[in-house]
């Protein structure tokens, strides 16, 4: 008898939330049974600010989320995102215990331990430790154990985020009367689905530009190397063509969907657009330049911050993979040739597998696709399989909250 | 032309209704006294120029008339560095000195460059002193640009809130934004110039409505109606047309004023003040056209006060400047004008100016009747006695020109009662949702880095300028 679970994965984004409903079965597959989606409100910047208008939104987008599906969710693997993330590199290093020299299961485990076990402030909790280089003796290995060396180091990614945020959007979800199983940041679920292994090998950067946020995650030696958010994405956007225009919230954001565009071109030194476009009373017309000038201004800033952030290795020699670029704003017209020009590296849209359905397929939808995906392989860590399940750092924070 | 004009509380055709009115215009600091030095008075020369500053030298070489050194004891006659502490210091020092300047006046505008350590310390300090006396307090207050540097937008903004505290209105001009205005190639002395002109413009209309002989003159105790909630964001824009269709070109004009568009601004006000300053051929018919685009836009025509001007120098042409107060942001104490000058019980008044929960405002919030909230004498019975908090501020009921009162929870913006009356999105008629005027980011943290707080938009700090 095959056994399936009902999984929910939940972005509760700033401009919309989406729930997918996936059925997981035997552990192994898992296809896409159901799909909710409500606007969200009550987020900026990718925070919850109010907490009753994100529940609400939320809750409105699991339930339409079940009703599609027909069936009731177990469990829910939760996006995270915003300002409040901070990550570091940390090491755990053991020397070798046994006498010839082998590493053994209890010499990684430990080496595990101590590279996870740096203490955070009061008000910070993990999210995860991504494991990244592992060096026996100074030299990079894949899988240490067994081989013979005497010193060994594992190195971590740890992603720590405020408390209080951690816990409310968990309880958003609780609040549903559903458990969290695991919460992933969203630029490690995103670059799930538009890296492949090739890639990540190689050196590649995601940058998934959303609406209140972007989130990136380096790729090195098929690792995840680092990880950050900067609180800009199209909202700022919006706000800079609507103050810099002069013209509505809406308008600003029609306009930014219709004709917005990232690079300034010789034509667009003299076109115009209309404002609303109606050619009513109160439309007027607007210099294309005006426009182009403030979102290539934002967007270069953008891309400028990544690079600051990630520091002296963002260099194109360390980016064969290219810069992806995925999420709602990265679909403006030119950002490319931006990204590339900033980065100094090639830069292309990321797409989603294949095997989702073309109406999944929208950059606006990796994250939440990324999080299924981690439902499935349950592997966010990326640990060794060494007997202990290290799986579930969020099962303390879940734990530590409910207490 | 009663009929229009019977809704604006203006006087109509009067001459010397400002008479006897003392107004002064002080500068705090070098950018301040720089500007007041820079103003360029016509008629409405009747009020006093003046100004404060740390540093002797500077002090010397301006031309204002009454000059006022601050702190020769703490920074021995110079500036201090860009320390506001010092600035603060300084002016608490001499505060009686400062006392004797705002003395007797009934209005002063306070003219500061906040991000400087003597305007961004001191300019609290005057406007305190002054409203002490019960003057009504107008600060014009730039904030540094972008570029330079982090630290001084901080010192800006702490100092921009101290001032909303004590002042009757703060009108906040970033410098980023005026640079936009600037001509294509302009520097940073250009957008200072730019400052100062919208200063002086501003300036220039009240003293203007009051002092100067007009279509529609407005006396000091409406326009005091205009200031009666204080602490709140306002709005302030200026428009001008010229040639055929003058009036059209000014509301166009206004309605492209970049302050209008900045989150440091109201897009709706709750009480306006309109001036237009016209030509000998200006019509009452214009400033009919005038006072119903702007309140249509910006407010409510019960609460607007209007004055128009006439400039023999002037043809065709018109300027219209709009400045407006909201309860939105502030709202802590209102300023009542006392009917009559008999002894009478006070009213309760607020030390500090205790916030009102913003979280009462919520759509579930009682409706009011919104001419009520705008005459704030009418609501004498609603104040409910909080006999802990009484005579924090000694002079206020003893001059008897104004007294000010803890507001009741009755008093809440209207901007965001009439948005919960019907969530329609007819938005350029209906007044915008709070969070809207309140600038998008405006309840989120501050999206600092290196300094540079990027929920402010990119090309305002980067100096790029865009034409439309
Ligand atoms: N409008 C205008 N603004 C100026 C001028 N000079 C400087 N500013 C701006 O005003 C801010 C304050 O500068 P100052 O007024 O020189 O400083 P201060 O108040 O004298 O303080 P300290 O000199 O530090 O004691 C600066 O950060 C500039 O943004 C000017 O001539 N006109
Ligand atoms: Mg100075």
């Amino acid at each position: 008898m095959s056994q399936s679970k009902i999984v929910a994965a939940v972005e509760i984004g700033t401009s919309k939330t989406v729930v997918l409903v996936g059925e997981i079965v035997n552990g192994r597959s898992l296809s896409v049974i159901g799909m909710g989606q409500s606007s969200s409100s009550g987020v900026k910047k990718g925070e919850i600010l109010d907490f009753k208008a994100a529940s609400n939104s939320t809750h409105a987008a699991i339930m339409g989320a079940e009703k599609s599906a027909g069936v009731n969710i177990d469990a829910v693997y939760l996006a995270q995102t915003g300002r409040h993330l901070e990550g570091f590199n940390n090491k755990g290093s053991v020397t070798v215990s046994a006498a010839d020299g082998h590493v053994s299961g209890s010499d990684i485990e430990r080496a595990q331990r101590e590279g996870k076990s740096k203490e955070l402030p009061q008000d910070r909790v993990y999210i995860h430790h991504i494991k990244n280089e592992v060096l026996l003796d100074g030299r990079k290995v894949d899988e240490p154990y067994h081989m013979k060396g005497e010193r060994l180091d594992i190195g971590y990614w740890s992603i720590h985020g405020d408390e209080r945020r951690v816990r409310d959007h968990i309880h958003v979800i609780n609040g549903f009367g559903l458990p969290v199983e695991d919460m992933i940041v969203s630029s490690i679920a995103s670059g799930s689905m538009v890296v492949g292994d090739e890639e990540k090998k190689a050196g590649a950067l995601v940058l998934d530009i959303g609406c209140g946020a972007t989130d990136w995650v380096l790729y090195q030696d098929g690792y995840i190397a680092r990880t950050g958010v900067v609180a800009v994405g199209g909202d700022h956007l919006t706000n800079d063509l609507a103050l810099g225009l002069r013209v509505n919230r809406r308008n600003a954001d029609k306009l930014k969907l219709q004709c917005g565009k990232a690079i300034l071109e010789k034509d667009d030194l003299t076109e115009k657009v209309w404002m609303v476009g109606d050619h009513m009373i109160g439309d007027r017309h607007i210099p294309k330049k005006a426009m182009v000038q403030i979102i290539e201004a934002r967007l270069d800033e953008l891309f400028r911050i990544v690079k600051k952030q990630i520091g002296p290795r963002c260099t194109a020699q360390n980016l064969p993979g290219g810069i992806i670029l995925t999420g709602g704003t990265s679909q403006i017209e030119g950002i490319c040739e931006l990204a590339a020009k900033v980065f100094g590296a090639e830069a292309r849209l990321g797409v989603n597998p294949r095997i989702v359905s073309e109406d999944l397929r929208g950059p606006e939808f990796s994250t939440v696709l990324g999080l299924l995906h981690y439902a499935l392989t349950g592997q966010h860590a990326e640990e060794f399989n060494t007997g202990a399940h290290e799986r579930g750092i969020l099962r303390k924070v879940v734990k530590l909250i409910a207490g | 032309m009663d009929i229009s004009l019977k809704t604006t509380d203006g006087e109509i055709g009067e001459t010397g209704v400002g008479d006897g009115l003392r107004v002064k215009i002080i500068g705090v600091g070098g950018a301040g006294t720089n500007t007041v030095d820079r103003l360029q008075f016509g008629e409405q020369g009747q009020a006093r120029l003046a100004a404060i500053n740390t540093d002797a030298q500077a002090l010397a070489s301006s031309p204002i008339p009454e000059k006022l050194m601050i702190g020769r004891s703490v920074t021995r006659g110079l500036s201090t560095g860009g320390e506001a502490e010092l600035g603060r210091k300084a002016a608490e020092n001499d505060v009686s000195s400062i006392l004797n300047m705002v003395s007797g006046m009934d209005l002063v505008f306070i003219l500061v460059g906040l991000g400087g350590g003597t305007g961004s310390g001191a300019a609290p300090v005057v406007a305190r002193q002054a409203r002490d006396q019960g003057a009504l307090v107008v600060a014009f207050a730039t904030l540094p640009f972008s570029l330079e540097g982090g630290r001084r937008l901080e010192i800006a903004e702490a100092a921009l809130g101290e001032l909303r505290l004590v002042c009757d209105a703060v009108i906040p001009l970033p410098n980023d934004l005026l640079l936009q205005q600037a001509e294509e190639n302009a520097t940073v002395l250009d957008a200072f110039t730019q400052a100062d002109d919208w200063i002086g413009r501003g300036v220039g209309s009240i003293c203007a409505m009051l002092f100067q002989t007009g279509l529609i003159n407005v006396d000091f105790a409406t326009l005091k109606k205009a200031f009666c909630v204080q602490g709140g964001k306002t709005l302030f824009g200026l428009g001008r047309g010229e040639g055929g269709d003058f009036v059209e070109k000014a509301l166009q004009d206004l309605a492209l004023c970049p302050l209008l568009h900045t989150p440091e601004y109201a897009r709706k006000a709750d009480r306006l003040l309109v001036n237009i300053i016209g030509g000998t051929d200006l019509g009452i018919g214009h400033v009919n056209r005038v006072m119903a685009a702007v309140t249509e836009r910006f407010g409510s025509k019960a609460d607007t006060v209007l004055g128009a001007v006439i400039d023999d120098n002037l043809q065709s042409t018109v300027e219209i400047c709009v400045i407006g107060t909201t309860d939105v942001g502030g709202g802590r104490y209102v300023r009542q004008p006392v009917k009559s000058y008999a002894a009478k019980p006070k009213p309760p008044e607020s030390p500090q100016g205790r916030p009102i929960d913003k979280a009462q405002g919520g759509p579930a919030a009682p409706k009011l009747d919104l001419e009520e909230t705008s005459a704030p004498d009418n609501r004498e019975s609603d104040y409910e006695p909080l006999p802990e908090l009484d005579s924090v501020r000694p002079h206020d009921g003893a001059q008897g020109r104004s007294t000010e009162t803890r507001m009741p929870q009755v008093h809440q913006s209207k901007l965001k009662k009439t948005e919960a009356n019907d969530g329609t999105d007819q938005e350029e008629f209906l007044f915008v949702s709070e969070e809207e005027q309140r600038g998008y980011f405006d309840k989120t943290d501050r999206n600092l880095f290196d300094g540079e707080d990027l929920d402010v938009p990119t090309y305002l700090r980067r100096g790029i300028r865009v034409t439309l």
